[in-house]
Order: C-alpha cells, then sequence, then structure tokens
C-alpha cells in the first residue's frame, strides 16, 4: 500500500474519532459545536507526555483520552441548567477558549537538540514518538485501525444495553424518557463525557501521527465537519458516522472532478439529504429494521 | 478622555455588530431557528458583489446595491434549501444542522470568488472628524447612522405595520398562527428576506470600514452575530441592539485595557459566563431546560 | 396516600385551576371530566410534574412532590399516560418495555392479554391504536405505580374498543393502585370509575352524581 493512500486513510480513521464523538452527543439529543476542543486536548496532553516527558504513545494516548474527558465533564456540570440552543452556543464558547487559550500557551523544551513543546501560534512541533520507535506510515494505519476497530466494538456492546436504549430515549423523547423515571442531565453528562474521551483519544493519535500540532487546527470548523459525518451517516449505529466521513474523504475526494468543490458538494449533499432521510442514511429506524430482516430471515 | 474614546469605538464598532445580531435574532424570535449559515452567506454576498463589481463597473454606490441584493438571494437559498422543506415534524435541531452544511458549502464558494487571502473592498472615503481630543473615523460615523436608520426603519416595519403584526403574532407560536390564518411560509420567507437585507448593509459597512474582505469574514461574522444576540437575549430585538451595542463596548474597552491579543479570549470569556449565570441575557429571555414544556402539548 | 391540596394555576392572566383539591385512597377509581381546556390535563401536567403550580401542595403518602421534576415524581410511583400515546418511535414494541424493568411473567401476561405479542418486532406507528393505548397502560402497571393518570385515554376509539379498553383496565389493574381517569366519554368512565368529579366554571373540583355500570 503506498504511502499516499495509508495517509489518506490514516485521516480518515483519525476523524472518525472525531465524528463517532459527535454522535455520542447527538444520541442524546443534543448538538455540541465544542467536540473539537477535546479532540485538541487530547492532541496538545499526548504530546506532551511523549515529547517532553519522553512517555510512550500508549500512556499519551490513554493520558490524552482522560484529559479530554476530563474537559468534557468540566463543560457538562457547568452547563446543567442550559436547554439545547444554550447548550450548542456554550460548546462552540468553550471550545474557542480552549483555542484562544492554547494560542497563548508558550513553554518550549530543548529535547535533543530539537525544539518543542507548545509555542502559541508557532505550535507544538517535534512530536517525534513514530520516528524514534520506526513507525511507518502504514504500520501507523494498522496500529489506528485497530484501535477505531476496537471503539467501535465497544460501542457496539453499548447499542445493545440497557443504557443506550434509555439515552436515545431522552435523545429523542424527552417528555416521555422522564415519565419512566429517566433523569434527562444525567445522560448528557455521561455522554457529554464519554464523547469527550473518545475525541481525545482521537485527537492523541492524531498528534502522533502528524508530528506537528498548532491550535488553529481545532477550530470550529472541525467540529462542524466531525458533526456533518454523524448527520449524515446517521445516528443509528456507530458505522453511521464512518460512512459520513467515507463519503466525503473517501467518495468524493476521489471523484477528480468533484474533489475541488468537495465542500460545495459535501454540504449540499447533507442538506439535501436531511429533506429525504432526516435522521441520516444509518438511521435508529433503519437499523431497527434490519434487525427484524434478520430475524425474520434467521426464523 | 481615553475613556470616552474608547466608548465612541466601542459604540460605532457596535452599530454593525447589532445589525448582524438582528439578523440572526429576527429568524429565531419569529420562526424559532437559528441560521448557523447567516454569517457565509453574508461572506458569500460580499463575495460575489466584489467579483461582479469590476464587470458590471458601478462604483461605491453600485457596489453597495450588489453587496445587499447579493446577501438577500443567500439567505433566500439557505431558507429554500433548509428551513422551508424541514419545518414542524422535525423540530428546530434538523434545519438547524441542514444550514451548518450550507456553511461549509457557502464558505468553499466564497473560496473559490476570492481565491487570495485578501480582497480589496472600496471604502467609502470620508475624512474623520475631530471634537477637541476625540477621533472619529469618518466611515465609521457613516456606519453608525445608517445602522441605526436601518433599525428605526425596522422598528416601524415591525411595531407599526399590519406585516409587522403578522410577525410578531407568528413569533414563537408558528402553529398557531398558521391554524390561525397567516401565512406562514410567506412570513419565514420574508424574516429570511429582512435578514439577508440587515446583513447585506451591515456587510457593506463593516466591509468598506475596513477596506478589504477575506474569507475568515464568514465565521467571524457568525461570532459576532451569535455572541451579541445572545448577551442581549436570543431572539429579542431590543436586546440584539442592546447586545451588539454591549459587545463593541466590551472590544473596545478590552483592546484597550488588556491588549488587541486578548481581546477575543475576554469576548467569549464574558459570554461563557453570561451563559452559565444569565443564559436569558439582558432581556432576560427564559432559557433553562425546565421553561419550555409548559409550552409544548403534550 | 395522595394528597393534593389547593392546587391554583394562572396561564398568563386565565386562571386555569382555582383551589383544586383531592384526596386518593389505594384502589380508588376517579374519573376527571370537564369542557375542553378546562384544565383537566393542566391538573396532570402539574401533579406529574411538568407544569408548576402557582400554589397548592401535591403530597404521596407524606413525601411532598409538589413542583418537583417529573422523572423524580414517575420514580416515587406517580405514572401517567400521554393524549398522543408516546412511545420510542424508532424502536420496536418490544424494546418499549426494556426501557424500565426485566418484564416479569405478570407483565407478559399483561402485554399478551393487550394483543401485543403480534406486534412485539413492529414500530409503534404500526400498531393500532387500541393496542397503543394498552401498551401504555401495561408499561405503567408493570412498575406497580401507586398512581396512574390516564390522559383521554379513549380519544379515537369506536365504542366497542372502548368496552374492550374498559374491560382491560378492570381486568389488569391492581387492587393497590389508584387510579385517576381523565375523560369525556361517560360510558368509558361509568365502566371503570367509582367516582367523578369535574372541573367546572369555578375552577375547581365539584362531584358529579353517576352510576356505575
Amino acid at each position: 500500500m503506498s504511502v499516499y493512500v495509508a495517509s489518506i486513510l490514516t485521516n480518515m480513521a483519525l476523524i472518525s474519532f472525531l465524528a463517532l464523538s459527535a454522535y455520542l452527543v447527538l444520541v442524546v439529543g443534543v448538538v455540541s459545536f465544542g467536540q473539537q476542543a477535546f479532540f485538541g486536548v487530547g492532541a496538545y496532553v499526548t504530546a506532551t507526555v511523549t515529547s517532553i516527558y519522553g512517555g510512550h504513545a500508549v500512556t499519551g494516548v490513554f493520558i490524552g483520552m482522560l484529559s479530554g474527558a476530563a474537559c468534557a465533564l468540566v463543560l457538562a456540570i457547568l452547563t446543567v441548567r442550559l436547554s439545547g440552543l444554550y447548550f450548542a452556543i456554550s460548546t462552540l464558547c468553550f471550545a474557542e477558549l480552549c483555542r484562544l487559550g492554547l494560542l497563548q500557551v508558550r513553554a518550549p523544551f530543548d529535547i535533543d537538540g530539537r525544539t518543542t513543546g507548545p509555542d502559541g501560534p508557532e505550535g507544538f512541533s517535534n512530536i517525534r514518538w513514530i520516528f524514534e520507535h520506526n513507525y511507518s506510515v502504514q504500520d501507523f494505519l494498522v496500529l489506528t485501525t485497530v484501535c477505531l476497530v476496537a471503539l467501535l466494538g465497544l460501542l457496539f456492546l453499548l447499542e445493545r444495553s440497557r443504557i443506550m436504549l434509555r439515552a436515545r430515549l431522552v435523545g429523542q423523547d424527552s417528555i416521555l424518557a422522564q415519565s419512566l423515571g429517566l433523569r434527562p442531565i444525567l445522560y448528557r453528562i455521561v455522554f457529554v463525557t464519554l464523547s469527550g474521551g473518545v475525541a481525545g483519544f482521537g485527537g492523541g493519535l492524531f498528534a502522533l501521527f502528524n508530528t506537528y500540532i498548532e491550535p488553529n487546527m481545532f477550530g470550529v470548523m472541525l467540529g462542524v465537519h466531525g458533526l456533518a459525518y454523524a448527520v449524515i451517516g446517521g445516528l443509528g449505529a456507530p458505522i453511521g458516522p464512518l460512512i459520513g466521513v467515507a463519503i466525503d474523504i473517501g467518495l468524493l475526494e476521489s471523484i477528480r472532478a468533484i474533489s475541488a468543490y468537495r465542500m460545495i458538494a459535501f454540504g449540499g449533499l447533507v442538506a439535501l439529504l436531511l429533506i429525504l432521510l432526516p435522521q441520516g442514511l444509518i438511521s435508529p429506524r433503519f437499523v431497527e429494521r434490519m434487525r427484524r430482516w434478520r430475524k425474520l430471515f434467521h426464523a | 478622555m481615553d475613556f470616552v474614546q474608547t466608548n465612541i469605538d466601542g459604540l460605532l464598532a457596535g452599530s454593525a455588530y447589532a445589525l448582524l445580531a438582528l439578523g440572526f435574532s429576527l429568524v429565531f424570535g419569529i420562526m424559532r431557528q437559528i441560521n448557523l449559515a447567516y454569517g457565509s452567506s453574508l461572506l458569500v454576498g460580499a463575495a460575489l458583489a466584489v467579483w461582479l463589481e469590476p464587470i458590471l463597473g458601478l462604483g461605491v454606490v453600485g457596489l453597495f446595491l450588489l453587496t445587499v441584493v447579493a446577501c438577500v438571494l443567500a439567505g433566500l437559498y439557505v431558507e429554500r434549501l433548509c428551513f422551508a422543506p424541514n419545518r414542524g415534524k422535525t423540530g428546530a435541531t434538523v434545519p438547524m444542522i441542514a444550514s451548518f452544511a450550507i456553511w461549509m458549502q457557502l464558505d468553499e464558494v466564497s473560496s473559490h470568488l476570492l481565491p487570495s487571502r485578501t480582497h480589496n473592498f472600496p471604502g467609502l472615503e470620508i475624512p474623520p472628524m475631530f471634537f477637541g481630543d476625540l477621533y472619529l473615523r469618518g466611515d465609521q460615523i457613516v456606519q453608525f447612522v445608517v445602522a441605526f436608520t436601518s433599525i428605526a426603519a425596522l422598528y416601524y416595519l415591525i411595531y407599526k405595520t399590519r406585516f409587522g403584526l403578522l410577525l410578531r403574532a407568528t413569533a414563537g407560536n408558528a402553529e398557531t398562527a398558521f391554524l390561525l390564518g397567516a401565512p406562514t411560509g410567506r412570513l419565514r420567507l420574508m424574516t429570511f428576506l429582512l435578514a439577508g437585507l440587515l446583513g447585506g448593509i451591515s456587510t457593506f459597512l463593516i466591509l468598506s470600514a475596513d477596506g478589504q474582505v477575506t474569507p475568515l469574514f464568514g465565521l467571524w461574522s457568525t461570532f459576532k452575530g451569535l455572541i451579541a444576540m445572545m448577551i442581549g437575549g436570543v431572539g429579542s430585538l431590543p436586546g440584539a441592539v442592546i447586545g451588539g451595542l454591549l459587545l463593541g463596548l466590551i472590544e473596545a474597552h478590552s483592546s484597550t485595557q488588556f491588549g488587541a491579543e486578548y481581546r477575543d479570549i475576554t469576548t467569549f470569556g464574558i459570554l461563557f459566563l453570561i451563559l452559565i449565570i444569565r443564559p436569558g441575557g439582558i432581556m432576560g429571555v427564559s432559557a433553562y431546560r425546565t421553561g419550555r414544556l409548559a409550552q409544548e402539548r403534550i | 396516600m395522595l394528597d393534593i391540596a389547593g392546587i391554583s394555576k394562572n396561564f398568563g392572566g386565565s386562571q386555569v385551576l382555582n383551589d383544586v383539591s383531592l384526596h386518593l385512597r389505594a384502589g380508588d377509581r376517579l374519573g376527571l371530566t370537564g369542557s375542553n381546556g378546562s384544565g383537566k390535563s393542566t391538573l396532570v401536567n402539574i401533579v406529574t410534574g411538568y407544569i408548576e403550580a402557582d400554589a397548592g401542595r401535591v403530597t404521596l403518602d407524606t413525601v411532598d412532590l409538589t413542583n418537583r421534576p417529573a422523572w423524580k415524581i414517575a420514580r416515587a410511583g406517580i405514572r401517567r399516560s400521554f393524549q398522543s400515546a408516546r412511545m420510542l418511535q424508532s424502536a420496536t414494541m418490544r424494546h418499549q418495555f426494556r426501557v424500565e424493568m426485566n418484564t416479569t411473567t405478570q407483565g407478559l401476561a399483561a402485554i399478551d392479554a393487550a394483543g401485543l405479542s403480534p406486534y412485539l418486532d413492529h414500530f409503534p406507528s404500526e400498531v393500532p391504536l387500541p393496542i397503543l393505548r394498552k401498551a401504555e397502560v401495561v408499561r405503567a402497571l408493570v412498575t406497580e405505580p401507586k398512581v396512574l393518570f390516564l390522559d383521554e385515554p379513549s380519544a379515537g376509539f369506536t365504542s366497542e374498543e372502548l368496552i374492550e379498553f374498559a374491560d382491560f383496565l378492570n381486568a389488569h389493574l391492581s387492587r393497590s393502585t389508584a387510579l385517576v381517569l381523565v375523560e369525556h366519554r361517560i360510558d368509558l368512565m361509568r365502566r371503570v370509575a367509582t367516582g367523578i368529579k369535574q372541573i367546572g366554571s369555578a375552577r375547581s373540583l365539584e362531584d358529579l352524581e353517576f352510576e356505575h355500570a
């Protein structure tokens, strides 16, 4: 597999983490414009752990994941009383505050003769773990894919649980959920925190792969893209957001006539699709129908 | 004197923010929808105008008209694609989501129309004025005057005409208004056109004062409009004006106190605090989770 | 058991409820009626926690539930149905009951008696309305609630379906559960309720004379 193709696939896998994190929030019925902040926090923390403190990539990404989750938890708790729109705007605010904050952090270190560490708008360079451990692009693709598949597995298990059923109920009909004794805000806090962890994990891998990160990579548009993938792919199953990513970066990018106008095509596609299928391609109903089909098929 | 100068600068800048906030507030106040494509529709309008103007050679006034018309048309496009088909059954979230897809789309359209990092946007070439120690930029004064004339015209439209009455009746309860015979489809269209009109005026004023248009204007105007609207109170028209002016003042003062670098952090920080402490903004719009249930029919 | 005292509610200048008081004991079957817009649903919404009362108290077995959040009231043992037979639209009927607890044999029997068995793998939108309403009741009953509020369950029923629904309620409501049946249709109330109150023009409750069938 050529380095070019491996690169693209790795980027697709990395942004899938962001899309999945948006998915987890959408499932509980809220919109978050701030997932890119957790992605960025994960990236910076992982870079710090591996480059400055010489930690292993696994440790770095793990701590990055926890940092993303912690940030998300803080946001979720601060915004307990806010309803839908206000929550959405507050996530945007929070994310921009994180980005602007990172632009002010300047702590360059000199390690092995190279400058690394966060340096405001100059970014965090020389995140060299994959070079030091002889990981080729293809190797890293395998690593990222394994992680993504593991996450999908966990989410698949979660799907079958009562927690997910209740979360979906809270997301789709909060009034009904409350009449059954479910406390919506609890589900929001839990799932936003989980989404922060997922985004942080992806961000950590991203930092290692890119070897250079800077705060403006984690702006609003990144989060909006993640949301768009989750929305077009559908909220029925975790594979949905991945399909969204595949449509944009896979399909549209590979059609040469479109690739220069990719966002024009993709944006229009999402808007049009929402008219016909407001719940995305892999909607909850669709998934349930598939399950029913399979049951009949086996019976 | 420095204090007065800062306040004046703030208010002048804030008048443009007020128009942007009004654009968001009109759509939210009447239709209970957030149009996230608003900022980039204004950018597209400006981009189209800048792109067409040399071809048509109409000068500054022509550019103004072009900008406004293009912004209105862009708003029409967004309304037809995102908000018209998705009313009712899917709630307010789906149209908002569709609108941010179009935000991405229009941003890219603009960068194709204006490929360089920055494009010249002809200014009004009005000399600055001096009142003793105070320095007033001529074009910003024009901006202020035009902005408030527009706001006054809007006030008249909303509160003194039959059309405005229909809009206010629809506000927040489109379903009932529809059942009572209000032409909600057309009203929504008119609301978007109004927002486009105000936005177009604001866009021209801001860009001509700045002398340039960059691809970042879409995101920038989205933020300014949303923040100003939230400060004043979502969906409230007087709130939008107050919020816009306040935002201008906050920015001017934080620039003076902390330097331009910290201006945005201050703005977002204040907005975040407002959201946590008093999300309803200055006008005290109801914002907490439990408030809405009373209005739903269950 | 359930004590409602002095509930008042004013909506933007219009006094919808005025000093409404009610006392329910275990096993009571109360019908609640009144003209359209008289505030029956408002009362239910207030007691079940969806709207705040301007004045008054709601107490369940000495626990004060006035103006508490809806989820807390539900967990305390007050359940309800909705005028529009709310279900999780994207899941099949089987899953509607999974939300709360494992289905007991008693629950399974009730699901069967409701005629739901052939529809367990169908979406709520594919299920006939009378069966859907019964499903709502079953969903509430499996939690063995102390009080059950049914908000106009017979809307859309034919007379036969209504009689069948009444029989279903009488067969499956436990003796310890108190029922408040908000209804227009007298034939349903006569079959199920042991007493009827009405929200009159004074906006409080008045007893109505009636004969239990």
